[in-house]
């Protein structure tokens, strides 16, 4: 099989990988930097531990005023409001806000201007949920147009989107688990994201209740993009099964592992992919 | 027209008495830097962008935020960037005519105003002097030029023209700043009498930029623009002949305040640096400048460092140490911090509390409630100045509000060029190994 090229690096207060195959290593090296700090200028416009990002500042407005932000911070909001009203707010892009407010805030967004009006309440975005697959999408899109299309991207162990398989392989072995899980499916052109309460325990808030979500222990979404498997892993912890097999059902490309005592267990239309 | 101010900016100030004087020494053009001038028809400047790479990028995000100003053309030799530029653009509903060539921009946009210039440093000054000579303002980023004779120059045609030329050193109109250096320093003499200052910015080991192979430019148009490879067209900064290196890549925005919060340049410069790490680049990885700043009959001597092997240190900040206090500025609020001194009881905490020149951190939100356990810290005070506007923009309103009359630049190229000059000098003390000095006369343009 031909030479892998692994790139480290930290952002987003986690650990960011990229593997590279079927090119030359300095080409590699050059590329995965490109994409590094493409990362980096995500986390810049994203975070809302950074005063002057884009985030940062969307948390200073008041009701009735609108704030142009950056194209990339518009995109991801754009994404996680869909993403908001296809898991039926079990996946929020303010999820703390109850524990500070007593209704979560409201927001549109306009797209011709790229500015984004508060509408209600204070926007405490945390884009936690979804800025790390965001990031990893458009690392992809640069990847892309570099001319590395075999690649395959890592957020914190919690999310991957892979590109096309390296050469001569059926696609990027990804495991459902631990280290070495014996659950593997192989992958390419996909995302898969994966939440739980075994890392860092009862992390994640039901922004509908503003209460840990305990719904499972552990589950893993596939979809076409890590924005998307990201935003919806996390409601995967918020959702019962019945309501999650519905917002699974409204498109095809999603598929949702949820842990079981006999291995992951698949559900929604996409089909499974081949295991590895 | 003075910035309107968001609700939110100035959050802080307005909770303390002398808000409105607050917010006046907050402004990027406050009234006393107004020029009297009848207010022009300018409602709507036609601008060009020259430059989009890294710095082109992130001043048109600033410049999208200004009302009254209309990106009308994009000027880049390289087909990547300019395409980016123009499919970002059209995006917004904002297309723009492209250019590879800034002498074919100038003849065919014949209803311009103002250029942005953010191309290598060595284009700087052939680009704004001729700008300028076409009857444009210009605002360019910093360093003015890679050579002393071409920032000269530049000073030269913006008063032969009479046209403005703001430089790109954006905290001149960073409102945090400005009110940290009205208030805090010169009303209030928080730092007492200033002996030393500090400033750094280091940064971590990275690769050399690289570039999709598919849109390598050809030799024949690298070398009719200046440069020797694509190698050297992504990483000019680190070029002799192209850039000045880090300290004028990195350390000319920090020098710069060194200068202006000082109100003098520095009498002379010693400093050490080499090229002991990257073994591909001409210009100097690390240096440590020393610049010694006459002081009523003494010196405050100012440390400055650069390294671009180690991002340790604690970010890039400039540091005004004072027998009284020290302030310590960054563009990045996280990293500003003031401090006391115990002697300081001329002036009190809360007397500065009190005048809104300073705020405390938040205690306790329950004031009903109290914890017991070991002795708790002291309080600490912050710089009560927040904007929700990217960096650059201030500087970008206050070179606009300037052209229409209604402010003056807060960094035209005769103040910049003083700065410049000593950076330059700084690059020359590495290179010569001794102590250099620097008279009054030398450092005006």
């Amino acid at each position: 099989m031909a030479e892998i090229h692994p790139f480290n690096h930290r952002a987003m207060a986690t650990h960011f990988e990229v593997r590279i195959a079927d090119q030359e290593k300095t080409y590699a090296a050059q590329a995965a930097q490109a994409s590094f700090d493409l990362l980096d200028k995500s986390e810049s416009q994203l975070s809302r531990f950074r005063p002057n990002s884009d985030v940062s500042q969307l948390a200073r407005l008041a009701p009735g005023e609108r704030l142009r932000v950056g194209e990339p911070a518009f995109a991801c909001l754009q994404i996680a409001k869909q993403m908001e009203a296809a898991t039926r707010r079990a996946f929020c892009p303010t999820p703390a806000a109850l524990q500070s407010q007593p209704t979560l805030p409201e927001w549109e967004l306009f797209p011709a201007e790229l500015s984004v009006l508060c509408v209600s309440g204070r926007l405490e975005f945390d884009l936690g949920a979804i800025g790390k697959g965001f990031a990893l999408d458009r690392m992809a899109e640069l990847l892309r147009e570099w001319e590395c299309p075999a690649f395959l991207l890592v957020s914190g162990g919690s999310s991957i989107l892979t590109g096309d398989p390296p050469p001569e392989a059926q696609g990027w072995s990804c495991g459902l688990g631990d280290d070495d899980s014996p659950h593997r499916i192989y992958l390419s052109n996909a995302s898969l994201s994966g939440s739980g309460l075994a890392v860092k325990g009862a992390h994640i808030l039901d922004p509908r209740t503003g209460e840990p979500a305990l719904r499972q222990a552990r589950a893993w979404i596939l979809a076409d993009t890590a924005a998307e498997s990201d935003a919806l892993s996390t409601a995967c912890m918020v959702l019962e099964e019945e309501e999650l097999t519905e917002v699974l059902a409204q498109n095809n490309s999603w598929l949702a592992f949820l842990d079981t005592e006999e291995g992951p267990r698949a559900i929604g239309n996409r089909a499974v992919p081949v295991r590895a | 027209m003075v910035d309107k101010l968001n609700r939110r900016e100035f959050l802080s100030a307005t909770a303390v008495a002398g808000a409105a004087m607050l917010i006046d020494a907050c402004k990027s053009d406050s009234s006393d830097q107004k020029a009297v001038v009848k207010k022009s028809s300018l409602n709507n400047i036609n601008v060009a962008l020259i430059g989009y790479g890294e710095e082109g990028k992130v001043l048109l995000e600033a410049f999208l935020n200004i009302e009254g100003v209309k990106l009308v053309a994009l000027c880049d030799i390289w087909e990547y960037h300019r395409g980016e530029g123009e499919r970002y653009l059209k995006k917004l509903g904002n297309e723009v005519r492209s250019y590879e060539n800034y002498e074919d921009l100038l003849a065919k946009e014949k209803d311009l105003q103002a250029v942005l210039i953010a191309t290598p440093d060595f284009w700087h000054a052939p680009m704004t002097n001729t700008c300028l000579k076409a009857g444009l303002h210009v605002y360019c980023e910093k360093m003015m030029s890679n050579t002393i004779d071409g920032a000269r120059s530049m000073v030269k045609t913006m008063r032969d023209t009479g046209k403005l030329l703001q430089i790109g050193h954006q905290r001149r109109s960073n409102p945090r700043y400005l009110f940290t250096l009205n208030r805090l320093l010169h009303e209030a003499q928080f730092c007492g009498k200033l002996t030393a200052i500090q400033g750094q910015w280091n940064r971590a080991v990275k690769e050399d930029f690289g570039w999709p192979k598919k849109y390598e430019i050809s030799q024949t148009m690298l070398a009719k623009y200046g440069y020797k490879d694509m190698h050297q067209f992504r990483n000019w900064r680190w070029f002799k002949g192209l850039g000045g290196g880090p300290l004028s890549d990195l350390g000319a925005h920090q020098i710069d305040i060194f200068n202006w919060w000082m109100g003098k340049t520095p009498k002379s410069v010693m400093a050490s640096g080499g090229l002991d790490y990257y073994k591909n680049h001409d210009w100097y990885d690390n240096a440590m400048v020393i610049y010694e700043y006459p002081v009523e009959q003494a010196v405050a001597r100012a440390f400055y460092q650069v390294q671009t092997t180690t991002s340790a240190g604690g970010g890039y900040y400039e540091q005004f140490m004072g027998d009284d206090g020290t302030i310590r500025m960054s563009e990045d609020p996280a990293i500003c911090a003031i401090y006391r001194e115990a002697r300081a009881t001329a002036v009190s905490w809360d007397d500065l509390t009190q005048k809104g020149y300073v705020k405390a951190k938040p205690l306790a939100a329950d004031t009903a409630k109290v914890d017991v356990r070991e002795t708790a810290a002291l309080a600490e005070y912050e710089i009560p100045v927040f904007f929700n506007k990217p960096p650059h923009q201030p500087h970008l309103e206050n070179f606009f509000n300037a052209i229409r009359g209604t402010a003056k630049l807060n960094c035209p190229a005769d103040e910049a060029f003083t700065s410049e000059y000593v950076i330059h000098k700084a690059n020359e003390a590495v290179a010569a190994e001794k102590k250099i000095s620097i008279s009054d006369e030398e450092v005006r343009a």
